[in-house]
């Protein structure tokens, strides 16, 4: 029985790797891995948007403006250091510094301190000493703004022929010429009037506006302050006032939350593969069975295997496939994070660390072979029922969309940081069980839970093959014959 | 002599309906074996039954001595009604997945069906795709597929529908060069000629139901015989004779006789009681039956058997 449970599959294993469309999709990961950095880098605007302030009001509140911008900069900075020194556990290089307390949110005196302590400079040199050698060096992000001094025409036009002026420079003629993103216009009146003018290159980007608008809103209040009487001291000191937000956060899964984020990748991606790969192998699955059905294959066939033995070896053959579609894109993923550099490699290293731990792999591996068999299984019995491919699509088709749907809604839940009874209850459904437990493996899934509904998808799994198979070995010598519900399910009892 | 088939007393029932009812036969050993039956009339599923694809809902079928099973496979050979080959497959490939299901190795499979193909002249085909081969290339390689495993019992589910010619040719001549190499050939059909060339012994069916089985003789045996006589006078009033119908015009005074003899009636007691009763003849012919002749006497007529073809 083995024998031939090992020679049906390794014909259909044959069969379906001859296919073009095996290939195309065998390869989707790996073009993508490799397009990937360069997609990122064509897609990304290497040059900052161009902001020229024209400040008729002294140049206070052009000061200020550039002022804020930097210090949103400085904070972005110190942001990505916390998360670079977290990734390669350099909290040693100095203990204490801001960018070694990691998942908070950095104040503007938070921020004012890290500039005074010699910002990213002096915090690179700390980090070379301590980092080990193949570390890679941290590189602060480009500035996402520069700052342009109006030119003479500019600045010496009046408030109504400032517009004409910035004409050439928002929409240059000249093809190599850097057009202006930015140019905002403080009159002299500011104070007294709250006009200011903005001219943007395109739609003004809410980033830019919503960093703006807050210090327009000081000066303004600054100088609202000064016109009722008070100094320019006290007038500065009542516009400064903010609150000072202490930001708590309890560390998510007993780690930091970026880390578990990273380590709910793999599962996550699993997850994915496993949906994906089912999607994708479902019509190879069943093309198989439709094609000797369709060229009345099967009697020859079951001359020399049974029904059963027809059955196992198209199963073993196409999760045979699946698996090796995903052997062959972790391989690549393992590649792509040690021989790259880079953004991905950066992701994808830290991401493979739960391949350290036996239990998570085997737990990985065990939901994933269970999920395909247990929907492979499904697609085999739908090819010996379908007569032709159109036949199989009329059932696949709702079959795929009561899967798939749940699915998504439950991927979502979850990268969302949902966990609300609904991920629970699809935990406990044998169909979406796999995809639930990959899913949540990385957030935390009691072990009790994990072991529970394994032994409940193997139950399951173990009364479809019953069920199905039965329905299976019904249907493959019933051609011409579109079987209804009660048809089925007689067959199923027969 | 071994039987290497039996059936006893089976039936096969799909709902209500019997396909196959209360049906004993026996196959020996080295004999081809017509299963003939018109169209519906339980050939088919007698042959699933012997295959183990369908199990008997009475009654008990031994094959090679052994009950039905896949175990059989490397000492069956079988050709369905319905063929079709893996379309995407080389043509040596196919030869040698189906010899490996039937528990050859992959090599005597391959070098066995390499042989085969040399003998349907398609050597230059082995590593052709099967979907690329014309329907009669794909009848031959479905013909090997079958005898790769140098059966010892050859089933063929109406083996000459769908062929041309030619490949009927090759096929009658695989059957009996099969037989001649020491294995049972049994084989269903609907055409009366084929069976009448190739079969030693043959069962006819209808309605799932055995009517007949024996030799060709002995099938023939079961009609009255038949004369065509040409006299100057009717025969009818002969003892012996059941019927005389005239054929044709007379010509100068003789009438040309279709004549029926009573059952077991000898024809030359007949024309003895012409000589002694003064019938003048021109012409006295035994008429043989033909296997046709015989299904439509046991069988009966199209609307209860299905239709056979002479």
């Amino acid at each position: 029985m083995i024998n031939h449970i090992l020679l049906v599959a390794a014909r259909e294993f044959r069969q379906i790797a001859m296919t073009r469309s095996f290939w195309l999709t065998l390869l989707i990961l790996p073009v993508a891995l490799a397009i990937g950095p360069l997609t990122q880098r064509f897609m990304s605007k290497d040059d900052p948007d161009r902001v020229m302030l024209i400040d008729r009001t002294g140049g206070s509140t052009a000061q200020a403006i550039e002022a804020r911008f930097d210090l949103e900069r400085q904070r972005s900075i110190l942001t990505d250091l916390s998360r670079y020194v977290q990734r390669y556990h350099l909290d040693a290089a100095a203990p204490q510094a801001l960018w070694s307390q990691h998942d908070r949110w950095y104040s503007d005196a938070d921020v004012a301190r890290f500039v005074a302590d010699g910002g990213v400079a002096a915090a690179q040199a700390k980090l070379t000493v301590a980092a080990p050698e193949d570390t890679p060096a941290f590189k602060p992000d480009k500035p996402d703004y520069a700052f342009v001094a109006p030119p003479p025409a500019v600045a010496q036009s009046s408030d109504a022929t400032v517009d004409a002026a910035l004409q050439p420079l928002l929409h240059p003629t000249a093809k190599d010429a850097k057009p202006l993103d930015y140019a905002v216009l403080i009159p002299a009146d500011f104070g007294s009037s709250p006009l200011v003018r903005l001219w943007a290159n395109g739609n003004a980007g809410p980033r830019f506006v919503g960093t703006l608008q807050p210090v327009l809103t000081q000066q303004l209040r600054g100088r609202y302050l000064q016109a009722n009487g008070l100094s320019p001291a006290a007038a500065q000191t009542a516009s400064d006032i903010a609150p000072a937000l202490s930001i708590s956060t309890p560390p998510p899964g007993g780690g930091a939350r970026e880390r578990v984020l990273i380590r709910s990748i793999l599962p996550l991606v699993a997850c994915y593969m496993l949906m994906m790969s089912l999607m994708l192998s479902g019509s190879w699955m069943l093309q198989g069975t439709v094609e000797e059905r369709s060229n009345k294959l099967l009697e020859t066939v079951l001359a020399c295997v049974s029904p059963e033995e027809l059955m196992y070896g198209k199963l073993v053959g196409t999760v045979g496939i699946g698996l090796s579609m995903i052997a062959v894109w972790m391989l690549c993923g393992i590649g792509a994070a040690y021989a790259t550099q880079g953004a991905i490699a950066d992701m994808i290293r830290p991401a493979l660390e739960p391949l350290n731990s036996v239990g998570t792999i085997a737990t990985m591996i065990y939901f994933f072979v269970a999920g395909y068999v247990a929907i492979a299984m499904i697609f085999l019995t739908i090819g010996a029922m379908s007569d032709s491919m159109r036949d199989a699509q009329g059932y696949l088709t709702p079959v795929l969309m009561a899967i798939l749907i749940p699915i998504t809604i439950l991927i979502q839940g979850i990268l969302s940081g949902g966990g609300g009874i609904g991920i629970e209850v699809l935990t406990w459904i044998p169909i979406y069980t796999p995809f639930a437990v990959l899913a949540r493996l990385g957030s935390g899934l009691p072990a009790w839970e994990v072991v529970a509904t394994g032994v409940l998808l193997a139950a399951f799994i173990a009364v479809e093959l019953v069920l199905l198979g039965r329905l299976f070995r019904a249907s493959l010598l019933a051609a011409g014959q579109r079987p209804n519900v009660k048809t089925m399910l007689n067959r199923m009892r027969a | 002599m071994v039987n290497v088939l039996e059936l006893a007393g089976v039936t096969k029932k799909f709902g209500d309906l019997a396909a196959v009812d209360d049906l004993s036969f026996a196959v020996r050993e080295g004999e081809v074996f017509g299963f003939l039956g018109g169209n519906g009339a339980g050939k088919t599923t007698s042959i699933r039954m012997v295959l183990d694809i369908l199990r008997p809902t009475a009654g008990t079928i031994s094959v090679l001595g052994r009950a039905p099973g896949r175990e059989n496979s490397r000492d069956i050979g079988f050709l369905p009604e319905e063929r079709g080959l893996y379309r995407q497959m080389k043509v040596i490939d196919t030869i040698t997945y189906f010899g490996r299901l039937k528990g050859m190795s992959a090599s005597a499979a391959r070098s066995h069906g390499r042989e085969l193909l040399a003998r349907f002249g398609l050597a230059d085909n082995e590593k052709t795709a099967v979907d690329k081969l014309s329907k009669g290339m794909a009848q031959k390689v479905q013909l090997a597929t079958a005898l790769v495993n140098r059966p010892r019992l050859l089933i063929l589910d109406e083996p000459f529908s769908g062929l041309d010619p030619v490949n009927q040719g090759l096929l009658e001549h695989e059957i009996t060069r099969a037989a001649h190499d020491g294995a049972t050939v049994i084989f269903s059909t609907h055409v009366m000629q084929h069976a009448e060339r190739l079969c030693d012994r043959l069962l006819l069916i209808a309605k799932g139901a055995k009517r007949f089985e024996g030799s060709q003789d002995e099938a023939r045996a079961t009609l009255p015989a038949r004369l065509s006589v040409v006299a100057r006078s009717s025969p009818a009033a002969l003892p012996g004779v059941a019927g005389a119908t005239a054929v044709d015009a007379p010509v100068d005074g003789w009438q040309q006789w279709d004549v029926a003899l009573d059952p077991g009636v000898d024809p030359g007691a007949v024309l003895e009681r012409c000589t002694i009763s003064g019938v003048a003849l021109r012409r006295f012919e035994p008429r043989r039956a033909t296997l046709h002749d015989v299904f439509i006497h046991l069988v009966g007529t199209d609307a209860d058997a299905g239709s056979v073809a002479a």
